[in-house]
């Protein structure tokens, strides 16, 4: 117990000492993080809302990749954009490994069938009497798709708050790509296994509850966004 | 403009299996039957939300109309051009819902939700009108006034409507298909259905009928006459004497009179018996007659009134031959 009770102590001591380097972590995650969880959304909704809104043979091929890239290991995602992106790589010449770029695209590959799936099952789960509705309605197929995510708003808020914790989370594809670089690629967690595997317990626990308030904060004010907008009837 | 369809669904015909459905432009079809039948699957066919009908170019109400979020003035004019928004604006006003366009649309009755679903429907010009219990939730006092604004806004185009209402069928029909089990049992003039059901399926389909099963003991030309419990029914029939048979015919055929004595005219049957109950049935009084079998007749409340009728009143009754069906059983 004592020693749990050490690495306690030293993390809350790690924490008061609130450093630049820290700082520059936090920041980095929260960037990351926010611009794949948006670029996955912006992708991985109207996706999950267009697989949703009929029965096409193209739809259901969809439906199972999203399904599959849901289960994905970010490791191997991560991998195949490091084969990409590679020097001698068929992007090569982009120079992006190593980069923030190169994480943001890593962690927008994780998001999509997240957002995509999640919306996706929101959308079938509409009343059939609202499916009917807006198959009766000539409506153009990308406006179906909008009345249909207002609709089933809070399960597309669900879909944003899954793919920001997929992200946020996720350690194997950063490191791949991004090579835990102090300074310039590290993020929390990446941080967490560095420190973790120097045995500095106090730090990487340190790491990770600020990880948590992260983390909690942004599906807080999810939660919050879903719980005003959630239909009175 | 006249077509015909063959509607299946799913391809074996199980749900719904209808060959030559005719749809005529400036007609209006009612498609009437008993929950489950597969009305709204044959609508839903006609308008393309279902795969493997003819999908025709047409304006479609669902059956329950859902309002998305938002106003009901927003949910009115999705979809619609500006000069179809217009329009559903008048249409709303005529409908009586005019005010509650700027409500959010989760706020409105399931009546007034209706009439906005109606209004944006019958708003669009398209050749075809599918309606699916356009009148479903409408209150009483409502209904006919909305039936008359449907029909004044159908002009000539041509309309499927579904209902199982026999009130709703006759203002809102020309024609008529009634539809059980997934199969057109009959159709033609709404009168005609009504009150000379093909069989006893339809008898039952279209709800206060007579059927009654006694012996056939003569023919006359086109007519049978068939013997059940004293009483002597003539109808139309080709059933060879000496067979059993089942007499069809619709409570509106049956004229009633006061007394035992009845009043002179060329009505084939003449019966007498006794009134033992009385019902409400939406505007009309539906009187039950003992007269040898159970007999069904339907009233006004005024012609009720004339005619005092109450429990054990004696009453003559009288239906024309041409009013009813004698079928083998």
């Amino acid at each position: 117990m004592d020693f749990l009770f050490e690495v306690v102590g030293d993390a809350l001591n790690s924490l008061s000492g609130f450093g630049v380097e820290l700082r520059r972590v936090i920041g980095l995650t929260l960037v990351v993080s926010v611009l794949a969880t948006a670029f996955g959304v912006v992708i991985g909704v109207p996706l999950g809302a267009w697989i949703a809104l009929g029965r096409t043979k193209a739809r259901t091929a969809w439906l199972v990749a999203v399904n599959i890239g849901m289960g994905m290991p970010p490791v191997l995602a991560g991998l195949a954009l490091l084969l990409l992106l590679w020097d001698t790589g068929p992007l090569g010449q982009l120079e992006l490994l190593f980069s923030p770029t190169a994480m943001v695209a890593a962690q927008t590959l994780l998001a999509i069938p997240i957002a995509a799936g999640v919306t996706a099952g929101a959308v079938k789960g509409l009343p059939s009497a609202a499916s009917e509705q807006l198959a009766a309605l000539s409506l153009p197929g990308w406006q179906k798709g909008r009345v249909a995510l207002v609709e089933v708003w809070p399960g597309v808020l669900a879909a944003v708050a899954a793919a920001f914790g997929r992200v946020v989370s996720e350690v194997g594809a950063v490191l791949v790509v991004g090579g835990n670089i102090v300074g310039e690629t590290r993020v929390l967690t990446t941080a967490i296994v560095q420190e973790t595997r120097r045995a500095n317990f106090g730090e990487a626990l340190a790491l990770g509850i600020v990880l948590i308030l992260l983390a909690g904060a942004v599906n807080g004010f999810l939660t919050w966004m879903q719980l005003r907008n959630a239909r009175h009837d | 403009m006249i077509e015909l369809f063959e509607l299946r669904f799913p391809s074996d015909g199980s749900v719904l299996a209808v060959e030559g459905l005719e749809v005529r432009s400036g007609e209006r079809l009612v498609v009437f039957g008993p929950n489950g039948a597969g009305k709204s699957t044959l609508l839903r066919l006609l308008a393309g939300t279902l795969p493997g009908g003819p999908a025709l170019d047409s304006t479609y109400l669902p059956q329950r109309p859902y309002l998305f979020r938002g106003s009901a003035g927003f949910n009115m004019g999705l979809g619609l051009s500006a000069e179809e928004a217009s329009r559903a604006r008048h249409l709303a006003d005529r409908l009586g819902i005019g005010e509650v366009l700027e409500y959010e649309a989760s706020s409105l009755s399931g009546g007034e939700a209706q009439r906005v679903a109606i209004a944006r429907a019958m708003a669009r010009q398209q050749p075809w009108v599918l309606l699916d219990e356009p009148l479903s939730a409408q209150d009483e006092q409502d209904r006919m006034r909305i039936a008359a604004v449907i029909i004044e806004e159908l002009g000539d185009r041509g309309a499927v409507i579904i209902t199982h209402d026999r009130e709703e069928a006759a203002v809102l029909g020309d024609r008529l298909a009634v539809l059980v089990n997934g199969r057109l049992l009959q159709e033609g003039s709404v009168d005609e259905v009504f009150s000379l059901p093909a069989s006893d399926l339809v008898a039952t389909a279209v709800g206060i009928g007579n059927v009654i099963d006694g012996e056939v003991v003569a023919g006359e030309g086109p007519l049978t006459s068939l013997l059940a419990g004293g009483m002597n029914i003539w109808g139309l029939g080709d059933v060879q004497p000496g067979h059993p048979g089942r007499a069809l015919f619709g409570a509106e055929s049956v004229t009633l009179f006061r007394g035992r004595e009845g009043a002179a005219g060329s009505a084939r049957n003449r019966w007498v018996g006794t009134v033992t109950e009385l019902r409400q049935l939406g505007r009309l009084v539906e009187v039950v007659i003992d007269a040898g079998n159970r007999v069904v007749a339907l009233v006004t409340p005024g012609s009720q009134e004339v005619l005092q009728l109450g429990p054990g009143a004696n009453v003559t009754l009288t239906v024309k031959a041409t009013a009813v069906r004698v079928n083998p059983r």
